[in-house]
């Protein structure tokens, strides 16, 4: 009897000690003590000439309150505007959550991409690091990445901003965040949609992972479900993905989240020979900004 | 792009959980003869740059119902601490046996897995066929088959269509057997064919397919 309960107790003791592996889905390998920006020498997916540099006037550092509900706390998180801050009120603004490697610095060459959208800061554009990345304070979390987000937003609202004129757009890991704050608004309900390298669930990174169907529950208890959140979107749809890309496959992710938004218009922009991070420079930079550029203007 | 991250071993534990045990049983047992046995290892992935096997841990226990029919089952401990119970329970029948120690086997097996957190639960099936041969005096069992898993559901995620019903293992394996321990090493082509590429995980296998994998074994007979 005394063995039974050695070995109830010992179960149960793995049983309650059990890992998950939601938080290294995270990738926070590379720490800074301050943004750099154009200075920043780490890896990057490109680097773009000096035509597009955007003058230090135009770029506008936020410390911002990201409120978590769960804890009942504030954290304190950081964001580049850029752009000229007055026209909030008045002109459109891209949303731009960034992927799931490291900080803003290394989003900084794309910020910058998108701040050529349309012509040279033709709109703003507002990123973030989310909790626990770059120089935000606290852990991540999925609620404190939407939380995060929606600090953004409330703040861009706070300057003007209207529904009518607010563009999301999420690359990789932020797509989560843009598409879940499309479908379930909070501060602003964004007026249209851009996913580039969307992943579908992590249902189907497992299945992909193990060949077998298998379920997410496996391993994590995140709910990050692009697939089944963007039946919700109603707002007008890009979404672009590398034809190559072999992190977050076309076929098993980004088609699955295209074929499943309902709206009233979406366009699908498969570029061959881009891997994942890659769409912009196979694409072309060009060709990139004057589709979003089209896109964005399309009434 | 440079894709090494954390979200590429957030599988680490589980993803591949279904190959993460060696061949329990080669050679069935005799009547009444038990065994127990500690396995550890899996597939091969980049991390860092560095070829790294899965740490994937487990338990199994044997025991001969006669000399040509050995009943077996396991605890996947790795699964275990990550809130999944997953067990394989399955028999090891001898189908041909040579006094010159040659032998054929089958292992019809089920793969059960459950979690804790959601009760999600899965059924693989699984058929696995060895030839072994005894080599000098029974100290050394060479061992060589293949292992057939088997996905039961026709739809995954989001309604899609799963695209493998079936996947192909090849496994090579070597005991070095002493009076009451064992010790066993055994490689493995996981998912032979399966293209591993776009994958969050980084397997290495052979031009993009499958994945090799590394298990070690101490078996304890009584």
């Amino acid at each position: 009897m005394k063995k039974i309960h050695f070995l109830y107790l010992a179960f149960s003791l793995i049983l309650s000690s059990c890992l998950r592996l939601d938080s290294n889905l995270y990738n926070l390998s590379d720490k800074i003590s301050e943004y750099k920006r154009d200075g920043f020498t780490g890896t990057q997916d490109f680097r773009l000439d000096a035509s597009y540099d955007i003058p230090d006037s135009l770029v506008l550092p936020l410390t911002l309150k990201s409120h978590s509900v769960k804890e009942n706390r504030d954290y304190s998180i950081r964001a580049f505007f850029i752009g000229h801050r007055a026209r909030i009120a008045t002109d459109t603004v891209i949303v731009y959550c960034h992927g799931n490697k490291w900080h803003m610095d290394f989003y900084w060459q794309r910020a910058k991409l998108l701040a050529h959208v349309g012509g040279k800061n033709r709109y703003g554009v507002l990123y973030m690091d989310y909790r626990g990345y770059g120089l935000s304070e606290g852990t991540p979390s999925e609620e404190g990445l939407y939380e995060d987000v929606d600090a953004c937003l409330n703040w861009l609202k706070q300057e003007g901003l209207n529904n009518e004129r607010l563009i999301m757009y999420g690359f990789s890991m932020g797509t989560s965040a843009a598409t879940e704050l499309s479908s379930k608004p909070r501060s602003l309900t964004p007026h249209k949609l851009i996913l580039e390298a969307p992943f579908a669930s992590a249902a189907v990174m497992a299945a992909d992972g193990a060949g077998l169907d298998m379920p997410s529950s496996f391993f994590t208890n995140l709910k990050i479900d692009n697939a089944e959140e963007i039946k919700q979107v109603k707002q007008p749809l890009l979404w672009m993905h590398g034809v190559n890309d072999l992190f977050l496959g076309i076929k098993t992710h980004g088609e699955v989240v295209f074929k499943n938004h309902t709206g009233s218009y979406k366009e699908a922009h498969r570029i061959d020979g881009a891997d994942h991070g890659e769409v912009p420079a196979t694409w072309g930079f060009r060709n990139y900004t004057e589709t979003l550029s089209t896109f964005i203007t399309k009434p | 792009m440079n894709t090494t991250n954390p979200l590429k071993v957030l599988i680490l534990g589980l993803i591949l959980l279904q190959a993460c045990a060696p061949t329990r049983v080669v050679k069935p047992l005799q009547k009444g003869e038990q065994q127990v046995s500690v396995h550890l290892g899996g597939p091969l992935l980049k991390f860092g740059g560095a070829p790294i096997p899965m740490p994937l841990s487990s338990v199994a226990y044997a025991r001969g119902i006669n000399d040509k029919i050995t009943a077996f089952g396991s605890l996947h401990t790795t699964a275990l601490l990550f809130g999944v119970i997953q067990t394989d329970i399955g028999i090891c029948r001898e189908l041909y046996s040579h006094p010159a120690g040659f032998g054929i086997s089958v292992n019809p097996v089920l793969n059960i897995a459950v979690d804790t957190w959601e009760g999600n639960k899965k059924l693989w099936p699984e058929l696995s066929l060895n030839a072994y041969q005894s080599l000098y005096q029974k100290k050394l069992l060479l061992y060589a088959g293949s292992s057939t898993w088997f996905e039961l559901a026709s739809k995954r995620a989001h309604g899609e269509t799963q695209p493998n019903r079936a996947l192909f293992h090849a496994q090579l394996g070597l005991q070095y057997q002493r009076k009451k321990f064992s010790y066993t090493l055994e490689g493995k082509y996981l998912g032979m064919g399966l293209p591993t590429q776009p994958n969050v995980v980084d397997y290495i296998g052979l031009q993009n397919k499958g994945a090799l994998g590394i298990y070690l074994g101490l078996t304890r007979r009584f």
